[in-house]
């Protein structure tokens, strides 16, 4: 028997007062595998990001994370599934009043329980050398550049191994060469720990890079699902010029 | 009317969330980390503010109380006169406005600033409670932090007021002391203190509100710390005047 997806999306709609932000989205994608999320901004790509991690839930069809509708869980069941997600918001969100350090030990302290003092420390160490941030264990959010706050952030959603890593806009607001090396960590991440990867992102260049598989969403609708390869031959014009876009 | 239910509406959904978060307190897991964190931030971060404020303002009280009880030969009373007004109000209002004015904008601006930088979200996506781990231990810090300024408030004022005194009349300590405690009762102390901790309750609540609820960029976290403050510092007086009623109620010597 086949292993089941890492992520399905089964006609999931959701709204925000009378806006229609998704509408009828299905997809799947199989463990191990990268898909980078394309389309205009307020397309409802960050809502399908928060729907795979339960922040928000869909107001109709199902958000399965191995199998498991999370929209139906309890929140002790939510817990257990979040356990095994890591979640590269867009600004980094690193809690402003602690060091580096403290917010990775946040996760660990809270999903992770059986961890002892002295492990804690050294998965943070560990974590945060694999992004290149070993000196900046004591250093606060403030003092980090843009480009250090997102590998701050990608440590911190990588702290707890997870199997599959949500990431919102890894590259925005960064130069070529430091949008270029979160794309290393990514392609690395997936590579070492198979993780599964999704990726908001306006960058096609980074897209084509780090994902398997491109989806388009465009007002709500998902009108192109593929490699970048199948897309340049859609009929969506919407679909083509998204993916095209690193050719001109 | 439509503005008079805009604010019945918005009376009801602050207390719908000052209610959440004293159920909150009681349901572990507490936030204790984060809590005592809070009562440094709130308390600790306070104290040089109430203690500058305190004594000023007692300083300033006895230059002006002085001046009329001169006149009627009552100058020994000033001490007594300052204590009374300390203990029995000036010192909970003051203090209470002073932090609605000093935290109130911290916790609407901070909360505003941590949602729009989707830290809120981080938590969230931790599975940890947000609102218990942030808004609670605010709220409970604010309950548990006001009486305890308002004490070294009223001390501070006292203090003034005896530098001011020993300054113009060379009156001892012991003396003063002595005066500003002859009338003051428990019931003087412990009823005013307390409320206090109904003021810290309203700050946190409003500030918490404004701040855990909005989501509008950087023009948000502007008009979270401006509407903490101005609602903050409005209710303290206005519900001031009810708490006052009901000590007179409880206890009918303070009403002379």
């Amino acid at each position: 028997m086949s292993d089941p997806p890492a992520i399905e999306f089964q006609h999931v709609s959701k709204t925000f007062g009378n806006r229609k932000v998704l509408v009828d989205v299905s997809f799947k994608l199989g463990k191990g595998e990268a898909l980078c999320i394309l389309g205009r901004s307020g397309t409802g790509k960050t809502v399908t990001l928060k729907l795979m991690d339960g922040l928000l839930k869909p107001d109709s069809g199902k958000v399965c994370i191995e199998s498991e509708d999370i929209a139906q869980v309890g929140e002790k069941d939510l817990s257990r599934v979040r356990r095994h997600i890591g979640f590269l918001f867009q600004s980094g969100a690193l809690f402003d009043s602690f060091t580096v350090g403290e917010n990775l030990a946040l996760p660990l302290h809270r999903l992770d329980k059986t961890k002892s003092s002295a492990e804690i420390q050294q998965a943070i160490e560990e974590t945060l050398k694999r992004v290149g941030l070993d000196h900046d264990k004591d250093k606060m959010p403030a003092e980090l550049s843009g480009g250090m706050s997102k590998r701050a952030g990608l440590a911190r959603a990588l702290v707890l191994n997870p199997t599959l890593l949500l990431a919102d806009e890894p590259t925005s607001g960064l130069d070529q060469i430091t949008a270029s090396e979160i794309d290393n960590l990514l392609i690395k991440v997936k590579k070492d720990l198979h993780t599964t990867l999704v990726i908001v992102t306006h960058d096609v260049r980074s897209a084509r890079r780090v994902a398997d598989h491109i989806a388009i969403l465009d007002q709500g609708r998902l009108v192109g699902f593929g490699t970048a390869s199948e897309l340049e031959k859609s009929d969506n014009e919407v679909v083509r010029q998204l993916v095209s876009e690193s050719c001109i | 009317m439509s503005m008079l239910r805009d604010f019945f509406t918005f009376i009801g959904k602050v207390s719908c969330f000052g209610v959440k978060a004293l159920v909150g307190a009681f349901q572990p897991p507490l936030e204790w980390e984060f809590f005592l964190g809070q009562i440094e931030e709130i308390g600790w971060r306070s104290l040089p503010l109430i203690l500058a404020a305190g004594f000023a303002l007692g300083v300033v009280m006895s230059m002006h109380t002085r001046g009329t009880l001169v006149q009627f030969g009552a100058e020994a009373m000033i001490p007594t006169l300052q204590s009374a007004a300390f203990f029995n109000e000036l010192g909970p209002l003051v203090t209470a406005l002073l932090v609605a004015g000093r935290v109130g904008a911290a916790i609407g601006a901070g909360l505003t600033n941590m949602r729009v930088t989707e830290q809120i979200d981080a938590i969230e996506s931790l599975s940890v409670d947000s609102f218990k781990m942030l808004v609670v231990t605010r709220i409970v810090a604010c309950i548990f932090v006001l009486p305890l300024l308002t004490v070294f408030m009223d001390f501070a004022s006292l203090a003034g007021g005896f530098f001011s005194e020993h300054a113009t009349s060379h009156i001892s300590l012991q003396l003063y002391m002595t005066s500003a405690f002859k009338t003051v009762e428990w019931a003087n102390f412990i009823p005013p203190t307390l409320k206090t901790s109904v003021f810290g309750l309203i700050i946190g609540t409003v500030s918490g509100y404004f701040g855990y609820t909005t989501n509008e960029g950087s023009q948000g976290v502007q008009r979270a710390a401006t509407n903490s403050v101005v609602l903050s510092s409005l209710l303290i007086i206005v519900v001031d005047v009810i708490l006052v009623k009901v000590i007179f109620f409880f206890f009918p010597g303070q009403a002379i």
